[in-house]
């Protein structure tokens, strides 16, 4: 309590308390609940001595099971897409409940001008519009879903920013609109059968691919650009960013924007992995994507946390998830300890924070 | 004051019968999913074929409190058979009180009361035990054919845990496995992907993961069916030597069957059960004597009757 480094909005500036970054700490306990799926691995009857990381059957030329780095991390990619962007909204002490439905309206949208007009020689049973909107270049489907993510966006911001809704309201009312959007757009039927060219875009790995880049570039933008600095200032204190001179409403319209774009990416890139658009697909994306930024770290009051530690909360909850099934763990028992190990990283974090202040 | 309102309506509707065309009022559950669309089509068509059949389609909009004030439109406007797909199963008592004397018929979706049904009422459906019984039944069978009767492993993939459908289905695999002609077959897992396309893939690639052999994957429905093939596929597994089923025959699936990758899935009669439902509704009214459920068979769909589901569902 003799701490007297506090800065403005309770960031403190003092160099000795960052010397152990939180992202260290996450780092450790993904390797401490590897250590633990690696132990029961052994220890449990029937699990015949196999193990979760390492390769135990000599399937691959290097020491790791490949097949499973592979699926951890690709299973969180289009959630932890969606991450990226509801991280900075939280960092501006905001929440995004709307991205979920999103995904499956920018899906259900984008697809429609993605599908091709022969499936196997015969006509496209799932085709929306008529030949005209068939076998598009590939650009038409992705700028036609990104508008509408900005679009939505931007809605979003401009009630939370200019009519001073409060951001849980704002975008909860934007999750049932963007809901009743795609079940409206084709009536609940599902869109199928996109080009080839679409279907590259979630193809393999590309959706890793594209997350990580996206999460390289906004870490980078977040810490070495102005937009960055404008975000953490609002977040840890909107009067004062608002008396520097920051027009903090502008700025919070385009941070709802870019979080949603990024939500309405993810939706393209979840159809073209699965080539397939529902009405009901992202089905609770918004609480993981929250989920694997409150666990990276991210307070939910503001100012603090980074993307380097939403990537690492989606890893945790990847390596949980592809754990869990490794142990044959039935999925009800995967949701009551998914929720016990959310709930548990912000106790902690929580803990570490009253004890750094 | 309401009896005597259902009272006169149910006279006015005997008088109606006497009339020379036949009046049926239908209250769908929603007119926006795609099986309901198909079965709704499937009665207005067979009505069409049928001399003196007129049908009034209502949708219920998801709504009960709405689907109940359109069978009592139904009933006091004089119609003389209703047909309901009802929107919430547990609320089969309140449309059969509605329903009074007209004779009612529900279609595709059990109510709760179908047990207890008047004997102017019936259901009409396919069997749910049916489907998963002929999609585990015939991946054992074509395990035996490809000669793995000495032992064969694989993996179940659950719908929604909390969804009838799902645990029945799930629930006749098991007994098909537990047959002395299928006891070859060994899961080596099963978990839930919830229906979805995207959670099977994961799940899929998760199994691969821990580099176990196995000879097929069962899902509740083919949209998980896809999933895991799609996974398959990635992973460079030869989709000869796997067998996989699915349950709904639906388009995409389909499109998988003729692509050689998909190995069996299960029709639903959509269009069968409308023109059932009518049928039987028709019969309730010239007195004749129905069973209390009406069954519509499943239909097995394999590469080599394929053909003629593409324009089904």
């Amino acid at each position: 309590m003799a701490d007297t480094s506090h800065g403005t909005g309770g960031l403190t500036f003092d160099k000795s308390k960052r010397s152990w970054p939180n992202e260290l700490n996450i780092l450790l306990a993904l390797i401490i609940i590897v250590a633990i799926f690696e132990i029961l691995g052994q220890v449990l009857p029937y699990m015949r001595g196999q193990s979760f990381l390492f390769d135990s059957a000599g399937r691959f030329d290097s020491i790791f099971n490949e097949a499973r780095l592979q699926i951890i991390i690709l299973q969180v990619a289009i959630i932890g897409i969606i991450a990226l962007g509801v991280t900075q909204v939280i960092i501006t002490a905001g929440i995004d409940l709307s991205s979920g439905p999103l995904v499956a309206a920018t899906a259900m949208i984008a697809m429609s001008f993605a599908q091709t007009e022969l499936v196997n020689g015969n006509p496209n049973p799932k085709a929306i519009f008529g030949l005209w909107a068939m076998d598009l270049p590939v650009i038409v489907p992705i700028i036609v879903g990104l508008s509408f993510g900005a679009f939505i966006g931007a809605i979003n911001g401009t009630f939370v920013a200019f009519f001073r809704i409060p951001p849980f309201i704002a975008t909860l009312g934007m999750f049932l609109i963007c809901r009743g959007i795609a079940l409206w757009w084709s009536q609940g039927r599902p869109i199928s059968f996109p080009t080839e060219s679409y279907k590259f875009i979630g193809s393999g790995m590309m959706p890793v691919v594209w997350f990580l880049s996206l999460a390289v570039l906004f870490q980078l933008i977040l810490k070495y650009t102005v937009y960055g600095k404008h975000t953490y200032a609002i977040g840890s204190n909107e009067e004062a960013a608002r008396m520097s001179g920051i027009n903090v409403k502008r700025h919070k319209v385009l941070v709802y924007m870019i979080a949603s774009t990024l939500a309405a990416f993810a939706g393209i890139v979840l159809s073209a992995k699965g080539a397939t658009a529902q009405a009901g697909m992202g089905e609770f994306y918004e609480l993981f994507a929250i989920a694997m930024a409150v666990i990276g770290g991210i307070s939910l009051t503001g100012g603090r946390g980074s993307v380097i530690g939403t990537v690492l909360g989606a890893m945790v909850i990847g390596v949980i998830r592809s754990g869990f099934t490794y142990i044959k763990l039935d999925g009800s028992y995967q949701l009551m300890a998914m929720g016990g190990i959310i709930i548990a990283a912000v106790v902690l974090d929580q803990y570490r924070q009253r004890n750094r202040a | 004051m309401k009896k005597t309102l259902v009272i006169a309506a149910a006279l006015m509707a005997m008088v109606g019968s006497s009339a020379l065309a036949q009046s049926i009022g239908v209250s769908i559950a929603k007119f926006d999913d795609n099986f309901l669309t198909v079965m709704r089509n499937g009665m207005t068509e067979h009505a069409a074929t049928l001399n003196g059949v007129d049908l009034q389609v209502e949708d219920a909009a998801d709504d009960l409190a709405k689907q109940i004030d359109q069978v009592k439109n139904f009933v006091a406007s004089g119609v003389d058979a209703i047909i309901v797909n009802i929107v919430d199963t547990s609320a089969g008592a309140a449309i059969t009180e509605a329903a009074g004397n007209v004779p009612l018929v529900f279609v595709n979706r059990e109510p709760d009361n179908v047990d207890s049904l008047p004997a102017t009422q019936a259901f009409v459906a396919s069997n749910e035990i049916e489907s998963g019984t002929l999609e585990a039944f015939q991946i054992c069978r074509n395990l035996r054919a490809a000669g793995k009767a000495g032992g064969a492993t694989g993996y179940l993939m659950n719908g929604q845990l909390s969804n009838q459908a799902a645990v029945q289905r799930s629930k006749d695999v098991h007994d098909v496995i537990g047959m002395d002609m299928c006891k070859f077959m060994k899961l080596i897992d099963e978990q839930t992907a919830n229906w979805s396309r995207d959670e099977a893939q994961d799940l899929m690639t998760n199994w691969m993961a821990s580099g176990e052999p196995f000879d097929f994957v069962i899902a509740n429905n083919d949209e998980m069916a896809i999933g895991a093939i799609q996974a398959m596929k990635a992973a460079g597994v030869d989709m000869k030597a796997v067998e996989v089923g699915g349950v709904d025959a639906t388009q995409d699936a389909l499109v998988a069957m003729q692509a050689g990758e998909l190995d069996v899935t299960v029709f639903q009669d959509a269009n069968g059960q409308g023109k059932g439902s009518v049928d039987t509704a028709l019969a309730l009214v010239a007195g004749k004597k129905v069973d209390r459920k009406v069954y519509i068979p499943f239909k097995l769909v394999t590469p080599e009757n394929v053909q003629d589901f593409l324009s089904k569902n």
